[in-house]
């Protein structure tokens, strides 16, 4: 079954996107102004009060070098957040009707990455018109990337929402992991900053691969191949596959438990 | 009467024609405690380890049905018997903890009120969601569109959110999708009672009409009305377990004289410590004629309602009083249906009868009641014996019956009546 012709997965993709970010008239504008707002509040903080600094050899400066991994991020972690309380938000739907209910985390993900993607694409563009020279051939490669990316985000959704049903302090305790995550993602800073021990420790974290890659891509126009590239992208498609497999196990029994 | 006699259904065409769409086997569902954390984690620990949760609430206890195309089965019990978890089951809203189901048809099922449907969004939203579920597709939904607001016929309100609807609207709109999803199997819970009078009946309307096209039905009501209107089986379900499953007539008479007696029990309860002892008693009462097995009742207790009399044949029954005295007694005759209510009585001091003397001390009444005009259900024969003025009842007997018959006719007792 292709969720993206499923008629209840459009559906309820078109309702997330319209209640979460459509409420209002202006909702639309909203979508890419508040991502361009956020990149003038990080680009003060960052280059006015934290006098960071580009990474040796980042020639086209700090803001750049955080956008291009900040969005993403964003839209990964934030649609994990919201499908991990997918499933029990819906309870009402999942005691009355039958359908597929891995389409509830699947759609809050689709939604949410789609929306940050168009703020991801304004950041990008005016990035551009304020003089960095994007390379935008590499976009080409970012987009598959960037689906990948999300497949991941669908993985981890999957287990998440599953598994708050059953266990609810999933809810409590994502939030602070994502964050940990952040930090420990060479987003802010470069994975070339780090001490040899984390650095190599950073080989293990897969939202490390996907960053330095959209850098790559993006800014530094580097699209050698290593093993980290067959690997993670494997590793993200089988993991999805488990998910799958277990969120399907365990959904028989979510009305028991909601 | 725990078991019905086993009534085949009435089918049009042989048996090699008939195309099983529904089978539920041996199914049992325990809903586990998920009250506190531990009990949930003890429940997800089962559920890992694949085992039946340790403690919870046990709502269906091996039921077993099988549905035919064509047919029409509905599903009674009182609050709580399990009905609407069957349905859920059969919906595959929720799985069994134990036994099987399958469904081979195109489902449509309303369970609830408003199932699926978002409060915050708008009617036509709803109808929307309500048609992806049901499996329709846009294109399809969109040339449906008009139908599906004709027949919900709730106006400019769908555009309205559906927090402001009636419950009233919200079933039209539910029930209005439902329909033009061109369903083969329909399953309905209590949600058709929640509409007003012509809405109803449009709805019978529409299913009287989908039925006719060769299409199965199963619907949970408390309206033996209706599922004796719909429905040709029945099931009865009682505290999570088939009681009785048949012929709608025979299932839906004996759940309703089950509850007759239920109600009857707790009054007979109350005035259980009013029990006269008198002088004159009743000795024998039966009913000759109508099968062995109903011998004499006489103190008072009833007999086993194994008697079964057709509707509109002519009932004897003969009362043998006892007076330690010598004079003649009164007898007093009642019917009464099963719930207590009392539906005619009749003493034989009313009609001037004497009582014919078997010996010194014994005296015999029988009467006939032609072509018993009960309608079907459950009663009781009552015999009482009283004192020759006929001024104090003595003693009680009491046999139960039951008349059996497919009228669908209201009430107690058939009035004679014609059409003009």
């Amino acid at each position: 079954m292709n969720p993206l012709s499923n008629p209840v997965f459009r559906q309820l993709v078109a309702r997330a996107v319209r209640t979460d970010y459509l409420h209002n008239l202006t909702g639309f504008a909203w979508l890419i102004v508040q991502p361009l707002l956020l990149l003038a509040v990080y680009a003060f903080v960052f280059t006015t009060i934290f006098k960071a600094r580009a990474p040796a050899g980042e020639a086209l400066g700090f803001v750049p070098f955080l956008a291009v991994a900040f969005w993403p991020w964003t839209a990964f972690s934030e649609s994990v957040l919201r499908a991990a309380g997918a499933v029990s938000a819906n309870a009402a739907l999942i005691g009355k009707v039958a359908f597929p209910s891995e389409l509830l985390p699947l759609s809050t993900v689709a939604a949410t990455f789609l929306m940050h993607m168009v703020g991801y694409l304004a950041v990008l563009v005016v990035l551009q018109l304020l003089g960095t020279p994007l390379y935008w051939p590499g976009l080409l490669a970012a987009l598959p990337l960037l689906a990948l990316l999300c497949l991941f985000a669908c993985a981890l959704s999957l287990f998440a929402s599953a598994l708050q049903v059953f266990v609810r302090d999933v809810g409590q305790i994502l939030p602070p992991l994502m964050t940990f995550w952040f930090f420990t993602t060479p987003i802010l800073y470069s994975a070339d900053a780090l001490p040899p021990g984390l650095a190599a420790a950073m080989r293990y974290n897969p939202m490390a691969w996907y960053a330095g890659r959209l850098r790559d891509f993006l800014l530094h126009r580097d699209f050698s191949l290593g093993p980290a590239d067959l690997v993670v992208p494997l590793l993200t498609l089988v993991l999805f596959g488990l998910a799958l497999a277990f969120f399907r196990r365990f959904s028989a029994h979510f009305e028991d438990f909601l | 009467m725990t078991s019905g006699p086993p009534e085949a259904p009435q089918q049009p065409s042989g048996q090699a024609s008939r195309e099983l769409l529904v089978r539920v086997d041996g199914v049992s569902k325990l809903y586990p405690r998920v009250h506190h954390p531990g009990e949930r984690l003890r429940a997800f620990a089962a559920l890992l380890a694949g085992r039946e949760p340790v403690e919870g609430a046990r709502v269906l206890n091996g039921v077993s049905l099988e549905v035919f195309r064509g047919e029409s089965v509905g599903i009674i019990g009182e609050n709580g018997a399990g009905k609407s978890t069957l349905l859920k089951v059969l919906t595959g809203v929720i799985s069994p903890s134990r036994g099987s189901v399958e469904v081979n048809a195109r489902v449509a099922a309303l369970l609830e009120l408003g199932a699926g449907f978002q409060p915050d969004f708008s009617g036509i939203d709803n109808v929307r969601m309500k048609a992806a579920l049901l499996g329709m597709s846009a294109r399809q939904l969109e040339s449906r569109l008009d139908e599906i607001l004709d027949f919900a016929d709730i106006g400019d309100y769908v555009h309205e959110p559906v927090k402001h609807y009636s419950s009233g609207m919200v079933v039209r709109l539910g029930f209005a999708v439902v329909a033009a999803s061109d369903p083969q199997l329909l399953i309905t819970d209590e949600v058709l009672a929640v509409g007003d009078e012509s809405f109803q009946k449009k709805c019978i309307r529409w299913i009287e009409n989908f039925l006719e096209r060769g299409n199965t039905l199963l619907m949970v009501s408390h309206s033996m009305y209706l599922v004796q209107k719909l429905c040709q089986r029945a099931l009865w379900l009682h505290q999570g377990a088939p009681r009785q499953i048949g012929g709608v007539f025979p299932v839906t008479q004996a759940y309703l004289a089950w509850h007759e007696e239920k109600n009857a029990a707790e009054r007979r309860h109350r005035s259980a410590v009013q029990g006269e002892g008198g002088l004159y008693r009743v000795a024998a009462f039966r009913l000759p004629g109508h099968g062995p097995g109903h011998g004499p009742a006489t103190d008072g207790q009833a007999a086993d309602a194994d008697l079964t009399i057709p509707a509109g044949s002519d009932l004897d029954a003969e009362l043998i009083l006892h007076s330690p005295d010598g004079r003649a007694p009164v007898a007093l005759l009642g019917v009464i249906r099963a719930d207590g209510t009392p539906v005619y009585g009749v003493a034989s001091d009313f009609d001037g009868v004497a009582a014919e003397r078997v010996d010194e001390q014994h005296f015999r009444f029988r009467i006939r009641f032609e072509r018993l005009p009960l309608l079907p259900g459950s009663y009781s024969l009552r015999g009482h014996a009283m004192d020759p003025e006929g001024l104090r009842l003595c003693d009680t007997a009491e046999i139960r019956f039951s008349v059996c018959g497919d009228s669908r006719e209201l009430g107690m007792v058939r009035l004679p009546h014609r059409w003009s």
